[in-house]
This record gives C-alpha cells, sequence and structure tokens, in this order.
C-alpha cells in the first residue's frame, strides 16, 4: 500500500515539476491582456470618472495654478463690474437736457464774434462779408454810441431813487412785469 | 432790459450780415460693435428759395449725392414752413468718414475733424470708444477752463436748449448773474487770446533777428496790461494802432520803429486764425451696449449730445467722445463652469483627505 502511494506521489511530483510545451506565447499574453482591458472597460464606474477628471489635485503644482487662476478671475470680475457700476453711477447723476436740441445762433455767440471784430484790426474775411466795410463800421459805431449813451442814461437813473421809481412803474404799466433796473 | 434790447438788435444786425442760408443740423451717429457707423444728418431750413436752400456748401458736415435722402416740410400753427432734409449713410468704418472730413467742401471745410474707434476686448466685456475731434484753432490762446469755475465752464459747454431752459427756470436770477459771470469772463479770455495770439505770431515772424528776445520778454511780460489797454480804449484802437503808440508803450520807440511791418502781419495773421468760417451744428451719438462714459449731454432720449460752436475749439482740441461696453455672456458661462470645476476639485480632495 505504502508504496503505491509512494508511487503516485513521484507522479504526481515528476507531472507538478514538467512544464507544458507551449507553441505561441505571445498569442496567449495577447489573448490574456484583452480580456483583462475588456473587463475594466465594462465596469467603468463615477468614482473613476471623478478621479480621472479630479487627478490634477493630487499633482501640487497644477493645484496651486488652477487655484491662482480661479483667484485671479474672480478679482479681474470684480474689478472690472466695480468700475463699471461706478461710472454708470457717475453718468446718472449727470445732467439730462430736458429737450431735443434745437439749434439757434445764440445772441452772446455773436456778441463774441463783434468783440473779436472789434479788437481784431477790424478785419471781416472778405468771404463773410455781404455789406462794405464801411457800413460796417458804421453799424459798429453808432452801436458803441448806443451803449456809451444807455450807460450814461443808466448812471442817472442809478443816481435818482425817485427818477428809479417812476421809471420802473412805467415799464411795470408797460409790461405788466417787474423790471430791476 | 434795454441792454437786452441793444444785444437782440445788434445780434439781429449781425445776423443779417454773418448768417447765410446754413440749415439747422444735427448729426446723429449710430456706432456699430464692428466699427462701421450709420450716419443721419437732420437739416432743418425755413429758406424760401429752392435754390439757396440745403447748398452743400451751407452745410455743416461732409454731404453729398451719396446718402440716402427724404425730403419733407413741416408747417407750424402760426402758417411758418420749414422745410426738413433728412439724409443717411453708412460707413464701413472710420477711414470712410475721416476721408469725408478730409475732402470736405462744405461750410466747415477749415476745420480739421477727425473720428476715432477703439473696440477692447477684456473678457467679461467687450469696450467700445467713439470720439470725433476738432483740432484748435489757436497756438498761443489760454484754455477757457483757466478762466471759468466748474459750474461756468458746465454752463459753457452746454446746449442752448438747456441753458433756456435754466434761464427760465425757479433759479433764473442765480442763472442770470451765472451768465452775466460767463459772458464777463470769457471778454477777457477772448481778449487775452487775441493778444497772446498776436505775440506768439509776432514773436514767429521776429525771430532771430536783432532785439527780438527784448521786445518778445516785455510783450509776455506785459500782457495783461496790454489786454487792459485795448479793452479800455476799444474805440481809440485803430488810431493808437496807426501811430505806432500802442507798439512804442510796450517794446520802445526803436523797435516798433523796427518791426512795424511784423507787427502789421501778425495782427493780418491772427485776424485769419480767429475768424474761424464755422457753421454751428449739434453732434448725437448713440453707442453700442450699455453707455459706461462720456463728456457729453444725455438728452430726453438717452441719446448723448453735444454743441459744436467755435469757441470750443479755439484755444483747445474739442473732443466728444463716448465709451460702452457689451458683456461676453460666453465669457461669463466658461469662467463660471471653469471655477465650479476648480472649486470641485478642492471640495473633493479635502472630503478625501479628512
Amino acid at each position: 500500500m505504502k508504496t503505491e502511494s509512494e508511487k503516485y506521489n513521484k507522479v504526481l511530483n515528476i507531472l507538478r515539476k514538467s512544464k507544458p510545451v507551449l507553441e505561441s506565447t505571445e498569442d496567449i499574453e495577447r489573448e490574456v491582456i484583452k480580456r483583462i482591458a475588456r473587463v475594466h472597460r465594462s465596469g467603468l464606474n463615477l468614482s473613476e470618472v471623478i478621479d480621472y477628471l479630479f487627478g490634477w489635485v493630487y499633482i501640487g503644482w497644477v493645484r496651486r495654478s488652477l487655484i491662482s487662476a480661479s483667484i485671479v478671475l474672480v478679482l479681474v470680475f470684480v474689478y472690472q463690474q466695480g468700475v463699471i457700476l461706478k461710472r454708470i453711477d457717475f453718468l446718472s447723476r449727470q445732467t439730462i437736457v430736458i429737450d431735443r436740441e434745437n439749434i439757434s445762433t445764440p445772441a452772446n455767440e455773436i456778441e463774441k464774434m463783434l468783440l473779436v471784430y472789434k479788437n481784431s484790426g477790424r478785419r471781416f474775411p472778405s468771404k463773410t462779408i455781404t455789406i462794405s466795410e464801411k457800413q460796417m463800421k458804421e453799424i459798429l459805431e453808432s452801436v458803441n454810441e448806443l451803449q456809451t449813451k444807455y450807460k450814461d442814461l443808466e448812471n442817472l437813473i442809478d443816481g435818482d431813487p425817485e427818477l428809479k421809481k417812476m421809471i420802473e412803474k412805467k415799464l411795470i404799466e408797460n409790461n405788466h412785469t417787474k423790471i430791476n433796473l | 432790459m434795454k441792454r437786452k434790447s441793444i444785444k437782440l438788435v445788434l445780434a439781429l444786425i449781425l445776423m443779417l450780415i454773418v448768417s447765410c442760408n446754413e440749415p439747422e443740423t444735427v448729426v446723429t451717429d449710430y456706432i456699430h460693435p464692428d466699427g462701421s457707423v450709420t450716419r443721419k444728418i437732420e437739416m432743418k431750413s425755413i429758406e424760401g428759395d429752392v435754390k439757396k436752400r440745403f447748398n452743400v456748401s451751407d452745410i455743416q458736415v461732409p454731404f453729398d449725392s451719396t446718402w440716402t435722402i427724404k425730403d419733407s416740410v413741416e408747417i407750424n400753427q402760426k402758417g411758418d414752413t420749414t422745410w426738413i432734409k433728412r439724409a443717411v449713410k453708412q460707413f464701413k468704418n472710420i477711414d470712410e468718414i475721416n476721408l469725408a472730413y478730409k475732402t470736405d467742401s462744405g461750410a466747415n471745410k477749415e476745420i480739421s475733424r477727425q473720428a476715432g474707434f477703439k473696440k477692447s476686448f477684456k473678457w467679461f466685456n467687450t469696450e467700445f470708444r467713439f470720439s470725433e475731434r476738432i483740432n484748435k484753432k489757436l497756438s498761443f490762446g489760454y484754455p477757457v477752463k483757466d478762466f471759468l469755475n466748474d459750474e461756468e465752464l458746465v454752463y459753457f459747454y452746454s446746449p442752448e436748449n438747456m441753458q433756456e431752459a435754466k434761464k427760465n427756470g425757479p433759479d433764473s436770477l442765480k442763472f442770470k448773474a451765472l451768465i452775466d459771470s460767463v459772458k464777463h469772463k470769457t471778454d477777457t479770455w477772448t481778449m487775452k487770446n487775441l493778444i497772446s495770439e498776436w505775440i506768439g505770431e509776432f514773436s514767429k515772424l521776429t525771430e532771430g533777428k536783432a532785439g527780438n528776445d527784448m521786445a518778445i520778454k516785455s510783450l509776455k511780460s506785459r500782457e495783461d496790461e496790454f489786454v487792459k489797454i485795448v479793452e479800455k480804449n476799444d474805440k481809440q484802437l485803430d488810431s493808437l494802432w496807426k501811430n505806432g503808440i500802442l507798439l512804442k508803450e510796450f517794446i520802445g520807440e526803436a523797435n516798433a520803429l523796427k518791426y512795424k511791418t511784423e507787427a502789421d502781419s501778425a495782427i493780418s495773421i491772427v485776424s485769419n486764425n480767429i475768424w474761424i468760417n464755422f457753421k454751428e451744428y449739434s453732434v448725437r451719438i448713440v453707442m453700442p451696449g450699455k453707455l459706461i462714459g462720456t463728456n457729453g449731454f444725455i438728452d430726453s432720449t438717452q441719446v448723448l449730445l453735444w454743441p459744436v460752436k467755435s469757441d470750443f475749439f479755439l484755444t483747445e482740441p474739442y473732443e466728444m467722445w463716448a465709451e460702452s461696453k457689451i458683456p461676453n455672456r460666453w465669457a461669463w458661462i466658461v469662467s463660471g463652469l471653469f471655477l465650479v470645476f476648480v472649486l470641485s476639485g478642492v471640495i473633493m480632495r479635502v472630503i478625501k483627505k479628512g
């Protein structure tokens, strides 16, 4: 009995130690890798996706760069919007013109032209003159004279309170409005 | 009251002399995000003669037959007729507008004008800046802001209808005092400009000549005195000048005789510089997106408005500018997603670490 069992063990050991003869080991290797890959793909889950997507959090420099970029983005946004809001607020306090622009040559503009004319050697560019310079001088002289007389009259009225009152009364009667002389 | 009447009569006389057939003109620029501009011109005229009405040479801005034109007539309750011409043209870019300004044959052809457009991409927003600039006429003048305070400057640059509204408003008395102050100060400003410009031109004409330095220094140092003398003696100015009294007083007898021709030539140059052939008009600008800055006025229709008067660009360039922005929605979304992504990563790491 003992020899039989010894024989059995001997055969078993020989079988165990003897390797099978394989003809194409590379094909077997490739097939095994393929099957393993197939198993992995079918078992793709959410946690693996997250690990894949957020793999950067475990890489120090990438993590720090992305966090810095986010902070810069937020600061830029806050700064830009802050500046814009400030400017809009300033604009909202700007004067609003009540009506649509009605263009006309303002009287003071013409007065200014007259002043310039008077003090620039009384020269008008020939293109804009439709009357002679002599006539223009006459107009200016009469205007000057009129202004001088008006000033004299104003002084006279200012110097005499009774006369001032009388004229104001007369003007009110004529115009139905109070005028301060 | 009488002073007003005198002014009014004077204004009417001068209007008859100076004004021609120029229409009341409002130019509106619609700025598009791609830099193209739709320009609309609205011209109003009360001129009855069809030949004199809306002549290209009388119109304040470049205008020709390439514009799409629409004519209409308005008759008010009093029976007064106003002829209105509306013209529209699409400019591909600012260069086309600037070319039109360069080749302008209209009423304001002597004025140097440029338009500018800038588009800046700033990630969250795209900003636009449009400007119209008129170059200054005088080389040696003083800025008007040296003469007027802030309140007076607002009045000085404000549109005519705004001034009228204030004149008739509740603070009319206060406003009239402001008007008088502005009037007085701008008269002085004009005089100072005239004298300064004359000194500048005189200095250019006598440059390099013997004794010139002394004469110019003397004139410059006594500029204010010169202004006062001219202001006080406006009636005798002609004779004072012709007799050489004024010049002798400031640069000495020898120099006055020596530089008489140059002094007369300088006067001639100054009068040409200061007498600008210019017809007023108004500019309106409509910007793309939200308005964020301007130096103009905002009208009741939320359109920007600038009056254009010759005084505004006499001594300084007059720039009408507006800035606006359009938010880049896609950039907001991309930035939001990026922030969520980074924040999620950080949170996940904290959880896993914990």
